[in-house]
């Protein structure tokens, strides 16, 4: 099941999985002679012929079986026959793959008992069928392919004569790993049967002559010669004993097996080397060169990946021996995350994991999960720190938006080329993989480490040096409404500690939300994600704002909370946020140390017995205040806390609500303590009467006055005159205003004759459309010199090859009473009869294929010169 | 081997012939059809619109081979990139998923503020005899937002019934909209605003004074759609996939149509003329003349300076539909290029009608190709490129035969003036590629 880490538990968002019809076609693509036919729909053969194509970069060719809605009725057994029939012509394959998809599957199809019947009618066929069940809702990809090959060992006739060669199985390693696996074979002189072996198949070369049939992979023979290997060796952790084709080997033939890891970690590729050596193998001098290369380099770039905190997704096998690879390093896996629903993978990366945590001392802390999906995948590596993804080409919408290198080293990639050529395995696979690791660290480096030093030490020479590094107001409410910074404010804090008397609870506070714009409240994940969909939206997004729709401190840990998820993405975002300073004291240093570098206090008042007129309540460490006694609390608490945030070079700005007959004299007064205390600008906001307040009957304070009230404190304390046009745009508004009033343009007079002509066409470009076809006519105008299109006009279309006379005649009355004010007919082609029936009512008749209005200049010209 | 099935032979046209072409049927089981299904063509048409939550309920697969794989652009949600599944297991398929389904749009409505959900129920969904009506309208009256079902099982038909369904659904979307007052402007049907196609077409008509009222369904969102039937005219441009929901929309709302294309010099001159003239709007059309010839007079050396390096070559073409295959021939022909083959996956009888009067007497017409259909007849007919999909590339490369790339997944703009000059050059980088040089030859 979907961890709750989301309110969203019962979708996959953004798959980190595919369907077992894509593991098991993979799988027969190792196959020499085979060709596969989907038992389903025809879109799944499509879709999965599109996402091989593009990552291995060959042609990829699946049958289907077509089902139909009468087939999934009636039974496909039909279309199955029909589509072996068809492949066994086009491609007369040695082998034919059958896999069944979900639809063949739910509809019970017996396909083990359609192949039977069919051998039997066709007693000739070379070709082998081999059935595999593949429901798409019984596994992942992963499972797919070892369904694929557990069909193979089962249904091909075994030859268990004794050979002594080795079986080789393994999972879906890319063609360049297989190629490299039969060369380390024949190097340490193991004869053996790769099953199966994509190493030609999936990644073929240039030919002067292209077979459609490819014939690379491991042989019929070779597979019948599996029951009589002397042993086998199944390079899967997870791969299940019951779709194992190690086990069926073992238990049918007895041969026996050895299950091993990926050989991707130093441990598990030395795994490998000694398990072949154990069998006979020879190590040569070569392959200890190529480890003793292998150490060498781990050496040189142990410290780069010290640095390293990834994310590994993809299939089980392949997520275990990154992490292994990485533990082994140095690496941090901070995230390890496959799509399929794998009992022991947690337990079995954990152990991989587990000897970090005495090494990282403070690299935090790991999250290893099964039958997860690309949302949490996200949300962890935003989470918990990650610097790099690693995985398939599906990882790069989490990179696009968390802005992280991915290295893609799995299926599929669609965004890069080369995903037949990825290497993970052996010394020197897995060290070109290691490179791409380190280097994907070392570029991040390398591109960021001047500026960030720069923004982190450099304090400035005054007002000596600008350049462009140098900081520069990014905050709107600061800096006028500066162009180059949007701001989004995040509605995570809904508690508020006060009661002021022109606020509802129920509403968004007046002072930081828009009025009557009730907000959704954010969990501080939800706020994340709604950061990061803005942020891809909104380039320039620079600040964040926590801003109620309650007090921003009053729950302090969903704030706190909320800026450490969105600063672990996000160096440079500022963060702001709005408060009414009642805890203040307790959290600015806090907020300091987080990074917060703008804080708005609202201050109605600096004297207890006008605030006590404002504010009715506090609630203030447990217990609620009223009175004056509130409002003086409340403003000692303000002082204090402002004094703070300005010693350490936060900026503050204050709000005051002006309320006519209870602040509105008193409001200078307010801006000059704040001067006092260093804040840096001032916002005298009006009063908005929410209906249900304790304020609703008094008057909503006008422009004007905000106005005077501005122009009287400036000289006190700078005063922010842009508020509102902020507001507005804070996320921007997207919509285009199309919706002006209808307004035509004058038509010139109208002068001189009129021709009008109708034009056949299918198009609406050309005359490209039969008469007879025809089933509504563009009508075109001549008129002082120029073309133009004035209308369609309906008429029945005069052939559909079902009619009888009588009827036709009836049709052309109407087509003719139609185009009666026409001068000419333009088609594509027409029929004597219509032509003959037009000209009598002095219509002409002009044929052709080009653009209407060429067409329609051609005409014109013959009527004149036919006048 | 064989090339040809029997069963295929009336889909495959020689001699420039393209009337009484078999089309417009399921294809031949063990073809290698190159077509996907009924869910796919109903996706296509509805995917670009921004903000909506495009639920997949079904086993994964669907899903995980959608995802994010289309070019279409957003000037505001970011929320179509995504995929949302109900990622039906087993016990869903034994006990039925429609629970699972109810569940998933309550948290979308509850904690992401869902205001429109497609539901597109796949194979199984039906078979296991899901009643994604019921979620649906039980969906709406909990929760007042709007979620559609799209029910197109890949069994029930081809692509083009998937296209009529996300008409279907786009209708039942905008029909409570139905208003008398007017906007001023008009909606382009058929653009998926693939690497900002829609925008650039809505950029020529605002300079035309014509405003953008909505797309179907390039960069759209709930609240553009909803605006659709007070526009005053329909462009439609993917005859093919929208056609049917101009027609719903005339019937309904009264707003007309015309068909327009902006792929190719004389497509998109005519197509703004014909825009102007269909709003009696005399001072675009003027607009529209000058704006023409100076976009066609900036074009002019750029042509010159191509098109001896194309002229005499011989294009082979398979695509989606008949819209795109038309404009195609047409193009390579202002080329000075000869189309040899030409196929699609769904065209209609009047499509590949058009096509034989287009193509040489020479020339090959395919319904539902398949790979080896499109071997024989690339290298029988000398091709020197291909225009396709994702699918066909590689067996293009493999052939040695060059390759254009006119897919819902491009990253460069094919329409407008600058599609021409995109289109023009990845036609000459591909056809006189050096590479092509050292293919023939060895050690």
């Amino acid at each position: 099941m979907k961890k709750e880490i989301s309110p969203i538990v019962s979708l996959n968002v953004n798959p980190c999985k595919m369907c077992m019809p894509m593991g098991s076609v993979n799988a027969l693509c190792g196959v020499a002679g085979c060709m596969t036919v989907l038992h389903g729909s025809q879109g799944c053969a499509t879709y999965i012929r599109r996402h091989m194509a593009t990552h291995y970069n060959e042609p990829i060719d699946i049958a289907s079986s077509s089902l139909t809605e009468e087939g999934t009725v009636f039974g496909g057994e039909k279309n199955l026959i029909k589509g072996i029939e068809n492949l066994i012509k086009l491609y007369d394959p040695d082998v034919v793959g059958v896999s069944t998809t979900c639809l063949a599957e739910t509809i019970g199809e017996d396909v083990p008992a359609m192949l039977a019947r069919f051998r039997e009618s066709h007693p000739d066929m070379r070709a082998k069928l081999i059935n595999v069940t593949s429901a798409g809702y019984s596994g992942t990809q992963f499972e797919g392919f070892f369904r694929a090959l557990r069909a193979l060992a089962e249904q091909v006739e075994p030859n268990n004569c004794p050979n002594g060669k080795v079986n080789i199985i393994t999972g879906q390693i890319s063609p360049a790993d297989t190629r490299w696996l039969k060369d380390l074979l024949s190097e340490m002189g193991i004869d053996a049967i790769l099953l199966p072996d994509v190493s030609e198949n999936l990644d073929g070369t240039h030919e002067a002559e292209y077979n459609r049939l490819k014939s690379g992979g491991v042989t019929l023979a070779e597979i019948a010669q599996m029951a009589g290997a002397r042993h086998t060796i199944e390079i899967s952790t997870f791969a299940a004993e019951e779709y194992s084709p190690a086990r069926y080997l073992l238990d049918a033939f007895g041969v026996p097996f050895t299950r091993l890891n990926l050989p991707v970690s130093l441990r598990d590729i030395d795994a490998l080397i000694n398990a072949l050596k154990s069998l006979g193998g020879t190590v040569t001098e070569r392959l200890r060169r190529e480890r003793g290369r292998y150490l060498d380099a781990m050496f040189d770039s142990h410290k780069y990946n010290a640095k390293v905190r990834a994310a590994v997704f993809g299939e089980p096998d392949f997520v275990y021996a990154v992490t292994g690879l990485l533990a082994e390093n140095g690496a941090m896996p901070s995230v390890c995350a496959t799509g399929s629903v794998c009992p022991g993978f947690a337990d079995k990366v954990r152990a991989e994991v587990e000897p970090l945590s005495e090494f990282h001392l403070d690299a935090g802390n790991v999250i290893i999960a099964d039958d997860e999906d690309f949302e949490h995948i996200e949300q962890y590596a935003a989470e918990y720190g990650v610097n790099l993804l690693i995985g398939s080409g599906d990882g790069r919408r989490v990179a696009e938006r968390l802005k992280l290198p991915l290295v893609r080293c799995a299926f599929p990639i669609h965004d890069h080329i080369g995903g037949q050529r990825v290497r993970t395995l052996g010394y020197d696979g897995a060290l070109t993989l290691l490179d791409r690791v380190t280097n994907a660290i070392l570029s991040g480096v390398e591109e960021t480490f001047r500026e960030n030093l720069y923004e982190k030490y450099y304090k400035g020479n005054s007002d000596t040096k600008v350049t462009g590094n140098k900081p520069v107001e990014k905050h709107p409410c600061f800096s006028g409404c500066a162009k180059s910074s949007a701001r989004i404010h995040l509605p995570v804090a809904p508690k508020c500690n006060i009661q002021c008397n022109y606020c509802v609870r129920k509403f968004d506070c007046p002072n930081e939300s828009r009025p009557g714009v009730t907000s959704e409240i954010l969990t501080p994940r939800d706020a994340l994600a709604k950061f990061l969909d803005v942020r891809a939206q909104i380039p320039n997004l620079g600040v964040v704002g926590i801003a109620g729709p309650g007090d921003a401190l009053a729950d302090f840990d969903l704030t706190r909370e909320t800026i450490r998820l969105i600063r672990q993405i996000d160096k440079d975002v500022l963060f702001c946020l709005s408060t009414n300073g009642l805890l203040l004291p307790f959290y600015a240093e806090e907020l300091i140390s987080l990074g917060v570098t703008h804080v708005t206090v609202t201050v109605n008042a600096v004297n207890p017995s006008i605030g006590a007129k404002i504010y009715s309540r506090a609630e203030y460490l447990g217990v609620k205040y009223n009175g004056e006694t509130g409002a003086a609390i409340l403003l000692a608490n303000q002082i204090a806390g402002i004094t703070r945030l300005v010693a350490a070079g936060i900026k503050v700005k204050v709000n005051t609500v002006m309320i006519k007959g209870i602040n509105d004299r008193h409001i200078p007064e307010v801006m000059g303590a704040m001067k006092g205390l260093g804040c840096e600008i001032g916002n005298i906001m009006p009063l908005i009467p929410v209906v249900g307040s304790a304020f609703e009957a008094l008057d909503m304070t006008n422009a004007h006055e905000i106005a005077a009230a501005r122009k009287e404190c400036e000289p006190i304390l700078t005063q922010m005159y842009h508020c509102r046009q902020c507001r507005a745009d804070a996320i921007g508004t997207l919509d285009n205003d199309i919706s002006f009033k209808f307004r035509n343009a004058p038509q010139p007079a109208a002068s001189g004759a009129t021709t009008l002509f109708a034009v056949s066409s299918e198009s609406g470009v050309l005359v490209d459309q039969h008469f007879g076809h025809t089933k509504a006519f563009c009508i075109y105008e001549y008129k002082n010199g120029s073309i133009r299109f004035k209308e369609n006009r309906k008429v029945p279309q005069y052939c559909t090859g079902e009619d009888d006379d009588a009827v036709q005649s009836g049709k052309m009355a109407a087509i003719l009473k139609t185009v009666e004010d026409c001068a000419c007919v333009l088609s594509m082609r027409m029929g004597d009869s219509p032509r003959n029936a037009l000209r009598a009512k002095g219509i002409q008749v002009y044929t052709t294929y080009n653009r209407i209005e060429d067409a329609v200049n051609e005409a014109l010209t013959a009527l004149q010169s036919r006048r | 081997m064989n090339t040809i099935l029997e069963e295929r032979k009336s889909s495959i046209r020689q001699g420039g012939d393209g009337s009484g072409m078999g089309c417009e049927r399921g294809s031949v089981a063990g073809a290698v059809s190159q077509r996907a299904c009924v869910y796919c063509g109903a996706r296509v048409v509805l995917n670009p619109i921004t903000d909506a939550f495009h639920i997949v309920h079904g086993p994964i697969g669907c899903a995980s081979y959608t995802w994010d794989i289309r070019g279409s652009l957003t000037s505001g949600s970011e929320r179509y990139r995504n995929s949302y599944s109900t990622d039906l297991r087993e016990q869903d398929v034994i006990f039925g998923g429609a629970k699972k389904l109810s569940a998933a749009i309550d948290e979308l409505a509850e904690h992401r503020n869902a205001k429109l959900v497609f539901v597109y129920a796949t194979c199984i969904a039906g078979v296991i005899g899901d009643d994604v009506d019921a979620v649906c309208r039980e969906a709406e009256r909990k929760h007042d937002i709007r979620a559609i079902p799209v029910k197109a099982p890949g069994f029930s038909g081809t692509k083009s019934q998937g296209y009529r369904m996300a008409c279907d659904a786009l209708m039942r979307l905008i029909l409570p909209h139905k208003s008398d007052s007017e906007i001023r402007g008009v909606n382009i049907l058929g653009d998926f605003n693939l690497a900002g196609e829609m925008w650039i077409i809505k950029n020529y008509l605002e300079r035309l004074g014509i405003p953008v009222v909505s797309a179907v369904t390039g960069d759209a969102s709930y609240e553009t759609l909803i605006k659709m039937p007070m526009a005053q005219l329909n462009l439609v441009q993917c005859a093919g996939s929208v056609n049917y929901l101009a027609k719903l929309m005339e019937a309904e709302f009264g707003t007309p149509y015309i068909k327009v294309s902006f792929f190719g010099i004389e497509d998109i001159g005519s197509s703004l003329i014909r825009t102007a003239d269909a709003l009696g709007d005399a001072r675009a059309a003027r607009l529209a003349r000058e704006f023409i010839a100076e976009k066609e007079a900036e074009l002019a050396p750029f042509s010159a300076r191509y098109r001896p390096h194309l002229e005499g070559k011989r294009a082979a073409i398979f695509v989606g539909g008949g819209f795109k295959a038309i404009s195609l021939i047409r193009q390579f022909s202002a080329m000075g290029i000869e189309t040899v083959v030409v196929g699609t996956q769904t065209g209609q009888p009047e499509d590949y009608e058009l096509i034989g009067q287009l193509v040489g007497s020479d020339a090959v017409i395919l319904d539902d190709a398949n790979p080896s259909e499109l071997e024989q007849f690339m290298r029988e007919k000398g091709a020197d490129i291909l225009v396709g999909g994702v699918k066909e590339r590689p067996l293009a490369y493999k052939l040695g035969i060059a390759f254009c790339d006119h897919n819902h997944e491009r990253k460069h703009a094919l329409a407008g003036y600058e599609g021409i000059e995109n289109f023009t050059r990845e036609i000459h980088l591909s056809m006189n590629s050096p590479v092509r040089r050292y293919m023939e030859g060895g050690i």
